[in-house]
Order: structure tokens, then C-alpha cells, then sequence
């Protein structure tokens, strides 16, 4: 019996009870939910968690996407499950009823720091994934300007700054989310892109040759970044594919400040995103130019470098050119956990033995303690 | 002028005021004159000690009579200056307002402002003369240097040894206390060295005071010591009841029908907050607009969560 159980069946609530000989009882826990497609989410499944196929999380997040504290816990309880959130379910109903032959839409996610914000962007990027969005995912800009591998005056461009590990790397990740679709689609680009008198990328070679020469000549790796997006643009409004720009802490673009420097004595010449080479392909992106595609972008107070955190809203963190830039966008505020999710969350935690002391009153002063907001509500019990 | 300051003790001989002097029969053996023959022929032989006396006490009654004077002036001074009636400085608060008012001081210690008190209370009584013109004292215990204490001593004891005699007639007479007649000394306590320093008008030192507690709760635990009750109750000092008296506030209806009651000035430290506690409630906390947040340490938020048991405060029950 266990074996046929074991090699066959890979439903997640087996697992529980992988230990025992019991018989297998579909025995439904209240805070999981058996549908495993995104597509499929709808309000019943708000509160409860879905289980991401590993090779599917891997092959997505594998540069990042899920916060990193969030990957530890996927560790140690041995599944890769995601709360289901009323705001991913709502961009996912959007999504859905979108006129994709207007210009792309862009949503802008805000809210408390630990509210979610990261996590409904890794859900909304399997949701691209599995309906055949070319996605393009920057896991967390403001590590471009905060911890930069390697920065360099740019040859290519005067005046301006090249990260080209960081774009190579980025290249890789994009490269690793769509390879799939990408060969399936066969897109090309549509003009020759010179780099330098021996190299060039001719009219008519598929992207993915382009973002290879980027991965394999980091010096350039900016520049093909831009053309990429380029191409992307031009074949979204072909209808090729439908893009999906998903970008965490977008208004690290627009801040005053990064902590890029070419050497430690220019430090005080402060260095502004936009003298950045990476910056310009994705403000271009999520400009409203094309079309068959959707942006959603997450503002987030820890991408402000500086100690001026005053607030979570997106005005304030995308500052008076962010603003211009992204007006008109629809904002989708990230709540806290509401009881229903909250409820959810301990049961989860108790089930995988996480929570071991359950006393009476427990989840009240678990809920007062953390103000019902996830991230703390993880870290307190990270104590436990 | 308006305020004094008060001036050390040791400046002026403490005055004993309505001191009794013991009278010891004195056995004369010399020449039978009479008393005024006596005065007549000691009036040269005035002890050094009484002049000095006699002239301070004039100085002392004098400088005395003038702060009077000076205090009385000094009161309708003050009510010109606070543009009001004469009359209403009689009374010792209203001039306490008006000094507070016109000098006020941030000294910690309250008996180092200015105040405007009449001068008997500024300046400590002192002892009425405690010998005659020819330098005999009146007291017997003139030598022990201080003769009120240990005359107060002497008498516990006399009354002591008095209790005991009547103790002794009533067990010759097989009669028993009448517990209802016990002295009752629950609410009160023995008077502090402080004050009884002010009594007797001498200094007396904590040994001395300790002693004196002794004798009289000896005097006092005598199961008959109702009898000498004034002379005990002299000596105690009622406790204050130690009970506060909570007045609980009572709640007031807001717009929406929902009972309210708001508690201002509450304290921890240095942090000063007015709380509003609404019935019927939600349970959600809002401090200064934002939720608990406000707190960013766990500890914090620890300490006012209505979890813990064991909390040092009193624990929110229900909250807005």
C-alpha cells in the first residue's frame, strides 16, 4: 500500500500521513487547497495554501522571487506552499478581464513592510508562467543599487555606470523563466544590434541568441538588456506573446540615491539611479507604449536607501518623476493577514509542528503581538 | 520683608512655656527673713546668667513684637499688590497663593521657598526662664540638661508605678479587667522625634527617642493604662488610613451611543498618555492613529497585551 501510494499519487495531503499506515483519508484541511493552478484561484481559495510544483519554483525563482526567509521555511517543512491573498486573486480577476489590445495596464502594489507584497508577486509569476506570459521578473531592484557585484564607468555610454554582473545575471534569470515559451513561440528580433566592430547580433536571430551573447559578454550585457526589452515590445503588440513585467521595489528607480560608486573617493559625488545603464530598459517597460501585456509593480519602503521612511504610500515612495512616470496606474494595497487568512496561517504552522505550545489563547496574543502582519507573525513564531 | 526664611533653631534658646516648676520643699537652716527682705538683699547678688537671660529675652520679645508688626503691615502690602481687598490676607492660604504667585521657586524642598507666615510660626519657641533671679533653677532636673524629657520620663514612670499599685488592689480584690475599657492604639502611632523635639522644646536625640517609645509602650501595654489615658493619647499620633479611595469614573455616552471613558495623564517613566477605553468595543488598539506598530520592540507590545497574566500593570480588559 505505500508503495502504490508513494510512487504514484502526489497529492499533498498524503504526505501527512506518509508516516502512518493509515488509509488515505481526502481528508481536507481548511487552510489547504488541492487546486494547484493559479489560473483556477478564485475567492474560495483566498486564505488557503496551494503547493508550487518544485520544478516549477525552481526553474521561476531560482535567482530569486521568494524572499529569502520565506525559502527557509519551504526548507524546512519539505513543500513549496503559497498563501492564497484577496489582492493576487483580485490582479489574477483584472488579468483576466483585461482588453489586452489597449495599452498595458499597470498595477502598483503597496503596503506595510511583512505585509505580502513579494510573495503575491511570486504568485501572480507562476500565474504567468502556467498561461504562457513571457515573464519579466526583476526579483528585487534595489539590490542592483544597494550591493552591486561590480560597477564600472560605462564604456558604451558616457557618464553613466554599468553593473554588468548584475545584468548578466539578471539575463540568466530571464533566460531560465523563458526558455520554455521562448523556443516554443520562436520570436526574432527585428533589427541588427551592432556591438562593436567584430560582434553583432543580426536582424531576424531569436531572442534567446540575443540574451545568450548578453549572458556570455557581460560588457554588453546592459545594452542587450535594452534591446531585449525592445524586441519584447515590438512582439507583444504583434501579439506574439503576452508579456508580464513583474518588478519588486520599482521605486528604487526613482530615488534620489543609490549606493553605486565607480571608487570609494567618488562616494560623495551621489550617484542617481538613472546614471545607472540597467535602469532605462525597465522604465521603459513599464511605460503604456504597447500593448498585449500587464505590469505589476511593488513600491517598497526598504528600497529607500536613505533614513527618510515616512511612508508606505506609492506617491511618496516613487517621488514626483516616479509618479509622472507611472500615472495612470491602478494601486492594490497589501493588507495584513485578516482572520480568516490569520486562522489559516497558524493551522498551517501547527500542522507541520512548527507551533508545538498550543495553550489556550495562543493565536490571540500571536495576532495582538505581530498586528496580524505576516512577516512578523513568521518571525515570532521563528522563536517558538 | 514679604518672606522669611526660616532661621536655625540654635540662634534662640528654646522657650518652655508653660512649665510647672516642682516644688521641693527646702529645709532653711540658715536666719528666718522674710521674702522680701530676701529680694531686697539678693537684688545685687542678680546671677550673670539671669542678666543675660533677662536681656535676651527682652531682645527676643522685641524682635518678636516687631516681626508681628512687620507681618501684619506686610499682609496688606501684599494684598495692594495683588490688587485686592485687605480682608481676604487674614486668611494664611490665600496669602500662601499670593506668594506663590509672586516668587514661584522650583526648589525641590518645600521648606526652602518663600512663604509669609505669622513669626510664631517661623521662628521655634523657647523656654521660659527656667531659673530664678538668683540663678536656682525651678526644676530638679535642671542639670540633666534636658528637663522636660526627663521629667515627661519620670512622670510615665510615677503613672506606671501608680497602675501597678491599683493592679494590686484589684487582684487583692479578685477583680478582673474589663477588656472593654483597653486602651485602643491600632490606628495611632507613638509621635516622631521631630515632634517631639517641638513638644518638650529640646533637642533629643534618636537613642533618647527610642528610649522614650520604650517607657511608654510599657506604660501602655499595662492592662490598666486606660487610666491614664490623656497622658498617653498626648503622645500618639493617628495613622493615616492607607487606603486610596478609588474614585472610578463614570462613563459618558458619545455620539454614536457607544459609552465612553477617556483617563488623562496616565504615566510610565516619562511617557504621558491619555487613554480612551470604549464599550461596546472592538478590541482593536489604535496609539497616536497608528495600530500597535507604534510599539516596533516585541517587549513593548508585551507589556500591554491582554495575554499576559502576569503583567505589573493592570491589564486592558477591553479597548476601542
Amino acid at each position: 500500500m505505500l508503495l502504490r501510494r508513494s510512487s504514484l499519487i502526489k497529492s499533498p495531503f498524503l504526505r501527512l500521513f506518509s508516516a502512518t499506515a493509515a488509509e488515505p483519508k481526502m481528508n481536507l484541511d481548511d487552510f489547504r487547497t488541492i487546486e494547484t493552478n493559479p489560473t483556477k484561484h478564485s475567492k474560495e481559495h483566498i486564505g488557503k495554501y496551494y503547493q508550487i510544483d518544485d520544478t516549477i519554483r525552481k526553474k521561476l525563482f531560482a535567482h530569486g522571487g521568494i524572499p529569502k526567509k520565506y525559502e527557509k521555511q519551504i526548507k524546512t517543512f519539505n513543500e513549496s506552499c503559497l498563501m492564497v491573498r484577496p489582492q493576487a486573486i483580485e490582479i489574477i480577476d483584472f488579468i483576466k478581464k483585461t482588453d489586452f489590445s489597449k495599452p498595458t495596464v499597470r498595477y502598483v502594489l503597496y503596503g506595510e513592510r511583512g505585509a505580502g507584497k513579494s510573495m503575491t508577486l511570486a504568485h501572480l509569476a507562476h500565474y504567468g508562467y502556467v498561461n504562457d506570459f513571457c515573464l519579466i521578473h526583476v526579483p528585487y531592484a534595489p539590490d542592483w543599487y544597494k550591493r552591486p557585484k561590480e560597477c564600472g564607468l560605462s564604456t558604451i555610454h558616457e557618464g553613466m555606470i554599468d553593473i554588468p554582473l548584475e545584468c548578466a545575471s539578471w539575463l540568466i534569470h530571464f533566460k531560465l523563466q523563458n526558455i520554455d515559451l521562448l523556443t516554443k513561440i520562436d520570436a526574432k528580433t527585428s533589427k541588427t544590434y551592432d556591438w562593436s566592430k567584430r560582434e553583432q547580433t543580426p536582424a531576424g536571430s531569436t531572442l534567446i541568441e540575443l540574451v545568450d551573447h548578453g549572458i556570455n559578454r557581460a560588457k554588453y550585457a546592459a545594452d542587450v538588456i535594452a534591446a531585449l526589452i525592445d524586441e519584447i515590445k515590438i512582439a507583444s503588440t504583434a501579439g506574439k506573446f503576452k508579456t508580464m513585467v513583474l518588478i519588486d521595489g520599482f521605486n528604487s528607480f526613482f530615488y534620489e540615491k543609490t549606493r553605486v560608486s565607480v571608487d570609494k573617493k567618488a562616494r560623495r559625488w551621489p550617484v542617481t539611479p538613472d546614471k545607472v545603464t540597467i535602469t532605462q530598459p525597465f522604465i521603459n517597460i513599464t511605460n503604456y507604449d504597447w500593448c498585449n501585456g500587464v505590469c505589476i509593480l511593488t513600491v517598497d519602503i526598504i528600497g529607500m536607501l536613505g533614513w527618510d521612511r515616512e511612508s508606505n504610500l506609492p506617491r511618496y515612495l516613487l517621488g514626483k518623476e516616479g509618479f509622472e512616470h507611472l500615472d495612470p496606474f491602478v494601486p492594490i494595497k497589501m493588507e495584513n493577514y485578516d482572520d480568516l487568512q490569520f486562522n489559516s496561517c497558524i493551522s498551517y504552522y501547527v500542522n507541520r509542528r512548527w507551533i508545538q505550545n498550543t495553550e489556550k489563547g495562543f493565536d490571540q496574543e500571536l495576532k495582538f503581538m505581530s498586528n496580524s502582519n505576516p512577516y512578523k507573525l513568521m518571525e515570532l513564531c521563528n522563536a517558538l | 520683608m514679604f518672606a522669611k526664611l526660616k532661621q536655625s533653631s540654635q540662634l534662640f534658646k528654646l522657650t518652655y512655656r508653660t512649665c510647672q516648676p516642682i516644688q521641693i520643699s527646702s529645709k532653711n537652716y540658715g536666719v528666718v527673713t522674710s521674702e522680701k527682705d530676701d529680694l531686697f538683699l539678693r537684688r545685687d547678688k542678680t546671677s550673670k546668667a539671669m542678666k543675660a537671660y533677662i536681656d535676651r529675652a527682652q531682645q527676643h520679645d522685641e524682635f518678636m513684637q516687631k516681626q508681628r508688626e512687620e507681618f501684619e503691615i506686610g499682609k496688606r502690602h501684599l494684598a495692594n499688590m495683588m490688587g485686592e481687598d485687605a480682608i481676604l490676607y487674614e486668611d494664611q492660604e490665600k496669602i500662601d497663593e499670593a506668594i506663590q504667585y509672586l516668587m514661584p521657586s522650583a526648589l525641590y524642598d518645600k521648606r526652602a521657598r518663600p512663604m509669609m507666615k505669622p513669626p510664631e510660626k517661623v521662628f521655634p519657641g523657647r523656654k521660659a526662664a527656667e531659673f530664678d533671679e538668683t540663678g536656682r533653677p525651678y526644676s530638679f532636673l535642671f542639670y540633666t540638661g534636658k528637663p522636660n524629657f526627663f521629667q515627661l520620663l519620670y512622670d510615665a514612670v510615677e503613672h506606671l508605678n501608680a497602675l501597678n499599685k491599683f493592679e494590686d488592689e484589684m487582684i487583692r480584690q479578685q477583680k478582673t479587667v474589663d477588656l472593654a475599657f483597653k486602651l485602643e492604639l491600632t490606628g495611632s502611632e507613638w509621635i516622631s522625634q521631630n515632634q517631639l523635639e517641638l513638644k518638650l522644646v529640646e533637642s533629643i536625640q534618636p537613642v533618647e527617642h527610642r528610649y522614650f517609645i520604650n517607657t511608654m509602650n510599657r506604660l501602655a501595654e499595662h492592662p490598666y493604662s486606660y487610666r491614664v489615658k490623656e497622658f498617653i493619647e498626648q503622645y500618639r499620633k493617628p495613622l493615616m488610613n492607607q487606603q486610596i479611595i478609588f474614585d472610578i469614573p463614570k462613563p459618558q455616552l458619545d455620539q454614536d451611543g457607544r459609552f465612553f471613558i477617556t483617563v488623562y495623564e496616565c504615566l510610565r517613566k516619562r511617557a504621558r498618555g491619555d487613554v480612551t477605553v470604549r464599550s461596546p468595543g472592538t478590541g482593536k488598539i489604535s496609539i497616536n492613529g497608528q495600530p500597535i506598530t507604534y510599539f516596533e520592540n516585541d517587549q513593548s507590545r508585551e507589556q500591554i497585551s491582554p495575554q499576559k497574566k502576569y503583567n505589573s500593570h493592570c491589564s486592558i480588559k477591553r479597548y476601542e
